[in-house]
């Protein structure tokens, strides 16, 4: 079954047949998390950086932010068996528009954080397709792990 | 004839904005108009009459209660989100179908993009002084109206504007203009002029993609970075993609932080589930 990931939003299965899905990834970053034992597969598009902007909001909605939401992810994986150090680990998104200046480097910050989150926490990144001005479209197969991606101007390719 | 001759010469036959619209605006401009004079004018667009109660009773304009009659819409709703809903049901008709295939569009994705874009430019009227509310949204509803009339063309040559846009790392209206002689930005201004309205409306949809509007007049400034914004959320975003041009230093002279558009993105996606129903006009 094809499940569709939205803005600020999460989904975890273990079903063999299902694909996770999210569109049009811009500024947004997502996260795809894959357990090859387990065979448990995880989908994150979050859209900030910070959860500190809005508590409120962070309370109703934790996906929408880097912080909140990428621990939320992991999390929910392990309850379907995965385990930290055998999750596979892919990052995708963060584009940004074309502003020298940087003020709409949204992207860039999206990705700064999780780098630094990762770090901490001792998770490495497998495969990672971010920045540029492109918008993607990335998918995964939770029974084989394979995960698409599609990049405007680059088409779709296997990441 | 010349390919930008052909382009031009669809403009002739595109059909007219709803009358009925600038009638009402007229209207609703003398707060002293009832609703009686109102429900006049738009009966005779029955089109406008279904929408305009469909539309009141969408989440998103917040009503106490539902309404089941035009009097009783034009009553409750009050002027201002009147001509917000009068607005959104004109331009509805000319979103529909496949116009933004060759922008590798869904069907549907042109129009709630234009409808965040509304969304979004009339909340960011606050940063930005002297830019009615009202022209804001619908604005933000038409800036991208030239794609419509484009998209065919853009379908055309879409493989050499990909290549341009990746080779020479331009924006997607720098290969529109270079390869169709003419981009959306500007033909959406033709557009307008044709549909007459307002000068200002006219500029801002014709410089949207501008990299200097933020420099330019407030109406055109906001557009702008409501568009560069909803691009940045993914919301209705083509084979474009981001690949467009803002110089973000104009943001200063409003006093407008990266918090403050941070905190935008997280209202507009609220706003955009409450606006929902106004996606499937």
């Amino acid at each position: 079954m094809k499940i569709v990931v939205g803005i600020s939003d999460m989904k975890v299965s273990n079903q063999p047949d299902d694909v996770l899905i999210t569109y049009s990834l811009g500024s947004c970053i997502g996260v795809v998390l894959w357990d090859p034992v387990a065979k448990v597969g995880g989908l994150l598009h979050y859209m900030l950086p910070d959860s500190s902007l809005d508590k409120e909001k962070a309370q109703d909605k934790p996906f929408m932010f880097a912080d909140s939401g990428i621990p939320l992810l992991f999390k929910e994986t392990y309850k379907y068996g995965a385990v930290k150090n055998r999750l596979i680990v892919k990052v995708v998104g963060g584009s940004q528009i074309m502003d020298n200046a940087g003020i709409f480097n949204i992207g860039k910050r999206n990705h700064a954080v999780l780098r630094k989150m990762f770090w901490k926490n001792n998770i490495m990144i497998a495969k990672e397709d971010v920045g540029g001005t492109g918008n993607r479209t990335v998918s995964l197969e939770i029974g084989t792990g394979i995960t698409r991606l599609k990049v405007s101007g680059r088409g779709e390719f296997e990441l | 004839m010349s390919r930008i001759d052909e382009i031009l010469s669809l403009v002739k036959h595109v059909q007219p904005f709803p009358k009925v619209v600038q009638r009402v605006m007229e209207l609703l401009d003398d707060p002293e108009t009832d609703a009686k004079a109102l429900a006049e004018v738009i009966q005779y667009d029955q089109v406008i009459t279904a929408n305009v109660l469909k539309i009141c009773n969408a989440a998103y304009f917040g009503l106490p209660r539902k309404v089941s009659s035009l009097n009783e819409a034009l009553v409750i709703v009050g002027h201002d989100t009147l001509k917000d809903v009068i607005v959104t049901s004109s331009s509805a008709r000319f979103y529909k179908g496949a116009v933004g295939d060759g922008y590798k569009l869904e069907q549907g994705e042109l129009w709630r993009h234009s409808v965040a874009t509304a969304i979004l430019a009339k909340h960011m009227v606050k940063y930005i002084q002297g830019v009615d509310p009202g022209v804001a949204y619908t604005v933000g509803l038409l800036h991208d109206i030239g794609k419509r009339f484009l998209s065919t063309f853009v379908a055309d040559d879409f493989k050499q504007i990909m290549i341009k846009v990746v080779k020479d790392q331009c924006s997607f209206v720098e290969a529109e203009k270079e390869l169709l002689g003419i981009d959306h930005a500007e033909l959406g201004g033709i557009i307008l002029k044709k549909w007459e309205f307002p000068e200002e409306m006219q500029l801002a949809v014709l410089q949207h993609h501008d990299p200097d509007a933020l420099k330019k007049e407030p109406l055109t400034a906001l557009i702008s970075l409501s568009n560069a914004l909803v691009i940045s959320m993914g919301i209705g975003v083509g084979a474009d993609g981001l690949a467009t041009k803002l110089q973000g230093e104009g943001l200063r002279r409003f006093g407008i932080t990266p918090a403050n558009l941070d905190l935008c993105m997280a209202n507009l996606l609220e706003e955009m589930e409450r606006a929902q129903e106004l996606f499937h006009l």
